[in-house]
């Protein structure tokens, strides 16, 4: 793990660092605590897990807290995520009755670091029960939604506004996110560590085990999705895009993704996957476990085309990390990946398995344009979507919710 | 004060986009309306603060209503009419405001019907929060200008050389205005700064164009 922000001069540059230390001094010993769901799988908990520690060597007290429920709370909040992404769901009183049950349970423990804290980050909904239950608290509380709830089922919306309406701000990670509140509403977009396991260099000879152990032919196109096995994601349309372009190139897919222990329903798709993609050998389905960052990174790496076509999508943290190795991303015209792969740029947006399938013969066809969108990803990528962003509009947001609030202002 | 060092203490800056409580625009009808009713900030970020923005786009146009009107709508007339504006040139946002709304009611006037975009396509008005902060860097003179300038954010470059337009007296940046305390010598300095065609710059391109001009006076100090 990184801890120290200098660690990034060489892949940003000084100024920008230096930039980071300024913005920190003013927030000194400010106490910051992040509440989530999980410490592995997805990008929430990979988000926490570089930008905690960095908050803190740039000065401010920042701690990571995780909330426990049983496997009854997790379907419940899965199926909340799922209505929120527009899924039609039922939820019952019971359902948010369990809801708030596990969020009172989780009061007990965190009780005394919440109250004191200065700002309170609460991410996703599934701690966004503890806001009530907190009377004495005395810092700014934000509501963080990493998910696209841009057209969520009005039900579940409805249920959940009451808990997350009383918060002071709340953030999303596009504009179209956003949901009206009685409070304001801040976009910052997620950003990748490139100095992660997941994102870092990887020398040849690694790259080249990790294409072995898992029988790919290196002569041979290779199309990598990596997401959890999750029905957003579409890894049957992945599988219906590789049959129609295998049918005149004889490419290669991946399939890899690992699953979360907030995730309950990963297994139900993972075999239905697994039944797609029959005895196809040329067809890898990989079930990874949550610390594989390496193998993903190399897996990446390999692939001629990186490919992520989601029918819903938060902010799609794979694409970005497609982008950052260089490669086009083909993407679902969704969410966050519309703000990333911009058509005939940095890659492709397709709506249909057949739009996929006709991107990726397209790609494979033009190899300098290939290497010409790589280029342009990989630049876009360092300038606006590294973790030294995120980290810049996190303290920016604190500061402006520390202060007096004007348009513009002056520390 | 003596004239060799005049300090220029350097500033930089960091943006926080967030929402402005408006419905997103469907068509050109609803961009109109928008428009004339928003806050002056909304319109100051689109067409000021939109390059601080990230982004993964290098869009032809420089303001986001026009980049929204050529990608979403389809209109590649009233884009190029937008996308001509130089906001810079405007005395005042409310000025500007009047131009943009001159420019769509000319565009209605010619259009026999108006399309719409579906859900997802929509333009969204957005705001933003800027924190102004001393960076602790100081240049007392032209030679340590060209020392600090690889230097600067281009969120700083923003500050200094683009959005100083919006708050210095002849509506120039500050590096040039700063200049002109040295003497006659950096006349030619002072006006090759102030004909960069900015409009056109990605603040990265905006930097590389600053240091490659100063570079070539740095040679001749």
């Amino acid at each position: 793990m990184v801890h120290s922000i200098d660690q990034y001069v060489d892949v940003v540059g000084a100024p920008v660092v230096e930039q980071l230390r300024r913005l920190g001094e003013r927030l000194k010993d400010i106490r910051v605590v992040h509440v989530n769901s999980t410490r592995e799988g997805g990008g929430v908990a990979e988000i926490l897990y570089w930008m905690v520690p960095l908050m803190n060597d740039l000065g401010l007290k920042a701690s990571w807290e995780v909330i426990h429920g049983d496997e009854g709370f997790f379907g419940v909040t899965k199926s909340i995520h799922n209505g929120l992404q527009g899924y039609p769901v039922q939820l019952k009183k019971k359902d948010w009755d369990h809801y708030e049950e596990i969020n009172l349970k989780n009061r007990e423990h965190l009780l005394p670091v919440l109250e004191e804290a200065d700002i309170v980050v609460i991410h996703d909904p599934q701690p966004a029960a503890l806001l009530q239950m907190i009377p004495n608290r005395r810092g700014i509380w934000i509501w963080r939604a990493h998910i696209d709830v841009s057209r969520p089922h009005h039900q579940v919306w409805k249920s959940l506004k009451q808990y997350v309406q009383d918060y002071d701000a709340s953030i999303f990670s596009l504009t179209s996110f956003a949901q009206i509140l009685p409070h304001e509403q801040f976009i910052i977009a997620p950003s990748i560590d490139p100095l992660s396991e997941k994102n870092m260099p990887l020398n040849k000879r690694y790259v080249n085990e990790i294409a072995k152990a898992y029988n790919l032919d290196r002569s041979r196109p290779l199309i990598v999705q990596i997401s959890r096995f999750d029905r957003f994601k579409d890894p049957l349309g992945v599988i219906e895009a590789y049959r129609i372009t295998r049918k005149v190139i004889p490419i290669q897919l991946v399939l890899a993704g690992g699953g979360a222990t907030d995730d309950p329903e990963g297994k139900e798709i993972l075999d239905e996957v697994y039944k797609a993609a029959g005895d196809d050998p040329d067809i890898h389905v990989l079930l990874l476990p949550p610390d594989a960052h390496r193998q993903i990174n190399a897996l990446q790496r390999l692939a001629d085309i990186v490919i992520q076509k989601s029918i819903r999508e938060g902010f799609g943290l794979t694409v970005t990390e497609g982008l950052w190795k260089g490669k086009p991303v083909i993407g679902g015209d969704v969410g966050g990946i519309r703000l990333q792969v911009i058509s005939h740029y940095t890659g492709y947006l397709v709506n249909s398995p057949e739009g996929a399938a006709h991107r990726i013969r397209y790609l494979l066809h033009h190899r300098a344009k290939m290497r010409e969108m790589g280029k342009t990803a990989k630049e876009f990528a360092r300038e606006n979507f590294l973790l030294t962003r995120q980290i810049r509009e996190y303290l920016t947001l604190y500061l402006y919710l520390l202060k007096d609030r004007g348009r513009s202002v002056f520390v | 004060m003596d004239m060799d060092t005049v300090p220029f203490y350097i500033k930089d800056c960091t943006l926080l986009i967030k929402m402005s409580g408006f419905s997103p625009a469907f068509d050109i009808r609803d961009l109109r309306e928008r428009i004339a009713q928003c806050s002056p900030s909304v319109i100051y970020h689109h067409y000021f603060e939109n390059l601080l923005a990230p982004t993964f786009d290098y869009p032809d146009f420089r303001n986001d209503f026009a980049v929204w009107v050529k990608r979403q709508l389809d209109d590649d007339v009233l884009a190029e009419r937008l996308g001509m504006i130089e906001p810079y040139r405007f005395d005042s946002l409310e000025d500007l405001r009047t131009h943009t709304l001159d420019i769509i009611d000319e565009r209605l006037s010619e259009l026999h019907f108006i399309t719409a975009v579906p859900p997802g396509h929509e333009f969204y008005f957005q705001e933003a929060i800027t924190v102004v902060f001393e960076t602790g860097h100081v240049m007392n003179n032209p030679g340590e200008m060209f020392k600090i300038m690889p230097q600067l954010t281009s969120s700083s470059i923003y500050y200094h050389f683009l959005e100083a337009r919006r708050r210095t007296p002849d509506l120039t940046d500050d590096f040039s205005l700063w200049l002109e305390n040295f003497g006659s010598e950096w006349e030619p300095l002072i006006r090759d700064l102030r004909s960069i065609d900015f409009i056109f710059y990605s603040l990265p391109e905006l930097k590389e164009e600053l240091l490659y001009i100063m570079q070539q006076y740095e040679v001749k100090e």
